[in-house]
């Protein structure tokens, strides 16, 4: 209900409380004011007529009493009735007004009694109608003859028109007064009411508005500083949403940089982790948990030690005074994973300074990166080089101490002499075809070697480099076996190129077999290709080496593989030399049983060749 | 008369060393490779062990750790031909003592004047190395 509603409806209520309360008190008033009255009267009278005799009282039959008199003398409306009544309280005579039967009252017996007052109730017990009636003794030559009864009607809340015209005029100004206070009231409370109104927007729709305050009112003061307030409140609302927006705005920007900062760690090719001054772990990306096998969010807020039990780890990881030792530095070490794998792991550990303070630090950036293949590589590279040198220094010491013992003592001694000469011819031609090989791989690789294709008979040639190979290496208990086709088809290959592949092959099988075993070499062909097929019985290729066989510089670490000399170069220069014939080297081993390496050369490409050559 | 153990799995170098050395005096053996100096080694009791590094079935570097584990007491002058001059090719010699590194190719003369050095009373000088 509306503040104005309920503040009329309260008036009006007020009002009519106010009347009906006048109305009562009015009444009341005159209620009170005729029963003093009655009592008065009666009492006056009755002790007038206590002093009368019983004679005068009681008049004789056929004349009219005293009391008749009284009766027509009487100017009370109240008056009900009079009586005079023996002592045994027998009427002896008696004045009512028409409607009245004067009641029974008790017999008096007590001379203390006999003058006095007492209320009494109609005869008819169903009337609501009560007497107040005053009583005297009456004597007669002073013998107490009975007594005189004056009963007036005890006024009750009874309504008169003719006493329309008072309570008009009482009411009319209260009527009057009441819508009179009420538009004053209205009128003062009228800025309570925008106030009220402001408030109700405020909490409708969140803003707030100036309020005009009339001149010259008595809230004024208040409602001025109500407003002021109001304003003060709008201005700080005002300023709070604006740096609430910025906040947000802040935050958004803040929240977008730190994805994207974290995003880019995350992608990052190596692992980072960031190491609090504290010795924690406060950040780590997921690529540690590649490198390291420790889950990232594992690691966070802990100890190096209560991650890392790799005892080559912790020494990095660990930097005691964090003030000191405030150089980057970096150290790679083999680790072994779970998964029984190893690794070889840089890590790069950079101080974290403090913006503005560079002697301070808050911690240490560590940057994971995995050189397993570029440690591999080196290390390939290394054991080659070291073949390599030995390789050629080898023959180049035969040399040099055979030439040194010709210039010397050996020079007499006719049958030394040819065996050095024959000695020296033979490392000559050796180093001079390591040398040979070693150009053409680096040719190879630069993109020189351009193949010099002719037609080729398959038998013939395979037969010759089996043969050179077979008889030059008589070392080793073997049973050699070929098994070449005499009708099959002409090739269109590089010779001397497919030669060293071939060549290759063959040694390997020799190399690697056991003192008795087999080597043999076979050839077939059918619609579509021809195969060329290298078999040996001996210690055969483990199943995780044989993915990487073709590749430069790779050595098996079978022990009876790196018991034999060998640079890693051989397969991978076959294997280069038939992908350039547009054929396929492939290889299929079990270990301790043997090896087969097969080139598979299409004979469409060579037939085109043909058609391209003629 | 002093007995020098040459292993090297090439046979020429086996041809003309032994042959060099004998000429000057010395009792000279020969092996193929590091196991079968390991045996010689134990058999012959040599002055002087010249190897090779690389030899198939054990090395000259595994022949001389294993000199070096099992045999403390031993007194015998090791010469080690190698290709690579690189010092962290030799680092694995580095608590070996009387041990000296030849460069290939190797001089005869160069070598022969070592061994006589080694025999004629300098031979303090190669356990200091």
């Amino acid at each position: 209900m509306h503040l104005n509603q309920r503040f009329g409806l309260t008036m009006i209520i007020a009002t009519l409380l106010v009347m009906v309360a006048t109305v009562y008190l009015l009444f009341d008033f005159q209620r009170n004011n005729r029963e003093d009255m009655a009592r008065a009267q009666g009492l006056e009278l009755a002790r007038l007529l206590s002093g009368m005799s019983w004679s005068e009282l009681v008049p004789q039959a056929g004349r009219k009493g005293l009391l008749a008199v009284l009766k027509q003398g009487q100017s009370n409306p109240d008056f009900a009735y009079g009586a005079v009544v023996d002592i045994d309280g027998k009427v002896a005579t008696e004045v009512t007004r028409s409607d009245v039967i004067v009641p029974v009252g008790d017999i008096i017996n007590e001379p203390t009694g006999w003058l006095g007052q007492r209320v009494l109730s109609a005869n008819d017990a169903a009337s609501q109608v009560k007497f107040i009636e005053t009583h005297a003794p009456v004597f007669d030559q002073g013998v107490h003859m009975g007594f005189v009864r004056l009963g007036y009607f005890r006024p009750g809340f009874s309504f008169s028109y003719y006493e329309m015209p008072f309570l008009a005029s009482v009411m009319l100004p209260i009527f009057l007064l009441v819508p009179f206070f009420y538009f004053m009231l209205r009128r003062e409370i009228k800025p309570l009411k925008d106030i009220s109104e402001r408030f109700e927007n405020i909490a409708e729709q969140g803003g707030l508005t100036q309020i005009e305050m009339p001149p010259s009112q008595a809230l004024n003061d208040f409602m001025e500083q109500v407003s002021d307030y109001i304003d003060a409140t709008q201005t700080r609302i005002e300023v709070l949403n604006q740096e609430h927006e910025d906040l947000t705005m802040s935050s958004k920007l803040l929240t977008y940089k730190n994805n994207r900062v974290d995003a880019i760690l995350q992608n990052f090719p190596d692992a980072i982790m960031v190491i609090d001054e504290a010795g924690e772990v406060s950040y780590a990306n997921a690529k540690v948990e590649r490198l390291l096998g420790i889950d990232a969010e594992a690691m966070l807020g802990k100890k190096t030690r209560e991650w890392c039990k790799d005892p080559q780890i912790i020494p990095l990881l660990t930097f005691g005074d964090v003030k000191s030792n405030l150089q980057a530095n970096q150290d790679t070490v083999q680790v072994r994973l779970d998964d029984n794998s190893e690794k070889s792991l840089q890590f790069s550990v950079y101080p974290l300074f403090t913006p503005n303070n560079e002697s301070k630090i808050l911690g240490r950036l560590v940057v994971i990166c995995d050189v397993s293949e570029s440690h591999e590589m080196r290390q390939r590279q290394n054991e080659f080089i070291s073949h390599i040198s030995h390789e050629l220094k080898t023959p180049l010491s035969v040399l040099s101490m055979y030439s040194e013992s010709l210039l010397t003592e050996g020079s007499d001694d006719e049958a030394y002499r040819i065996e050095a000469v024959n000695v020296i011819h033979d490392e000559v031609e050796r180093l001079s075809t390591l040398i040979n090989n070693l150009l053409a791989i680096n040719q190879y690789e630069l993109g020189g070697v351009i193949a010099q294709r002719n037609h080729v008979r398959l038998h013939e040639f395979l037969e010759d480099a089996f043969e050179n190979i077979t008889k030059a290496r008589g070392i080793k208990d073997l049973e050699f076996d070929l098994d070449i086709p005499r009708e099959m088809s002409m090739v269109y290959i590089d010779k001397d190129l497919f030669r060293i592949a071939v060549n290759n092959l063959l040694t390997n099988a020799i190399k690697y077999s056991k003192p008795g075993g087999k080597v043999s070499m076979s050839a077939s062909e059918n619609e579509d290709s021809i195969e060329i097929v290298v078999s040996d019985e001996g210690y055969g290729i483990a199943e995780t080496d044989i993915k990487q066989i073709f590749n430069k510089f790779f050595r098996s670490t079978d022990k009876n593989i790196r018991n034999q000399t060998g640079h890693g170069l051989g397969l991978s220069l076959a294997r280069q030399i038939v992908l350039m014939h547009h054929g396929d080297l492939t290889c299929s081993s079990e270990l301790g049983k043997g090896s087969r390496f097969v080139i598979q050369l299409e004979k469409v490409s060579t037939q085109i060749m043909d058609a391209a050559a003629s | 008369m002093n007995k020098i153990l040459i292993a090297d799995d090439e046979p020429h170098v086996l041809r003309v060393l032994k042959l060099s050395l004998e000429k000057e005096g010395y009792a000279v053996e020969t092996c193929a490779n590091g196991k079968e100096a390991l045996t010689q080694l134990e058999q012959q009791h040599p002055d002087i062990l010249i190897t090779d590094i690389q030899m198939p079935q054990m090395t000259g570097e595994e022949l001389c750790r294993h000199i070096k584990q099992h045999m403390p007491e031993r007194k015998f002058l090791i010469f080690v031909l190698t290709s690579r001059t690189e010092i962290e090719h030799r680092e694995w010699s580095r608590d070996i003592n009387n041990l000296l590194f030849l460069e290939k190719p190797v001089s005869i003369r160069n070598l022969l004047e070592k061994i006589e050095g080694y025999f004629s009373g300098a031979s303090d000088s190669w356990r200091a190395s």
